[in-house]
């Protein structure tokens, strides 16, 4: 299956790129696509959404189109 | 509760807010303004970015709970996004309510839950590709 990532605000500069296609197994989790894809990335400060859902890390993509990740907000 | 939220590229319109009953006592708007100065530099404006229909679906659950905390009978948010030149507006809400007291509280607690985990970015540059 595949899964399309999304990097936003200083996420993109952080990752390299602002959306990306990526395979993947119901069975991975943000976590284990970030390890595979782009390991140099600190993820201490984003947070991750599954499907326009906030998620944890651990949490598996299962059946998810769309992951997410979330820098620290400044809307307003 | 009437709710409408709106993203846009382009300035912000401010809408013609009909009253939605003859109920409405209090009508509270507040215009989010980019102010030229940002730690101490100077800037020409913000750049904004938006998850949309991740900041839609956060900012309706959050705005529909506020709207049983403090009852309204209407609200409009916009939020621009891309670049928004100093003293143009990046954000735009309009309460309705029977009573004042109500639509100051919602307008509050809807700018404090924006800034609490609503998708939405700042930029003090514009990206490349902008």
């Amino acid at each position: 299956m595949e899964i399309t990532l999304l990097a936003f605000a200083t996420s993109s500069d952080a990752f390299g790129f602002s959306s990306r296609v990526v395979s993947c197994s119901a069975d991975d989790t943000p976590l284990t696509l970030v390890q595979r894809i782009a390991p140099q990335v600190n993820i201490a400060s984003l947070r991750v959404a599954l499907d326009c859902e906030f998620a944890t890390w651990d949490t598996p993509i299962g059946a998810a189109r769309e992951l997410a990740f979330i820098p620290p907000v400044s809307g307003g | 509760m009437h709710l409408e939220i709106h993203f846009t590229a382009e300035a912000i319109v401010t809408p013609s807010c009909a009253l939605p009953s003859k109920e409405i006592g209090a009508l509270v708007e507040f215009h989010g303004i980019v102010r030229e100065m940002e730690d101490n530099q100077a800037l020409p404006g913000l750049f904004y970015e938006a998850y949309e229909p991740m900041a839609r679906r956060v900012l309706e659950r959050h705005l529909l709970e506020l709207g049983t905390l403090h009852p309204c009978q209407a609200v409009h948010f916009i939020h621009r996004t891309g670049w928004v030149p100093v003293g143009e507006a990046s954000l735009y809400i309009c309460v309705m309510s029977a009573h004042r007291g109500e639509a100051l509280r919602f307008l509050a607690d809807s700018i404090d839950r924006l800034k609490l985990d609503v998708p939405i970015w700042k930029r003090t540059t514009r990206p490349p590709e902008s």
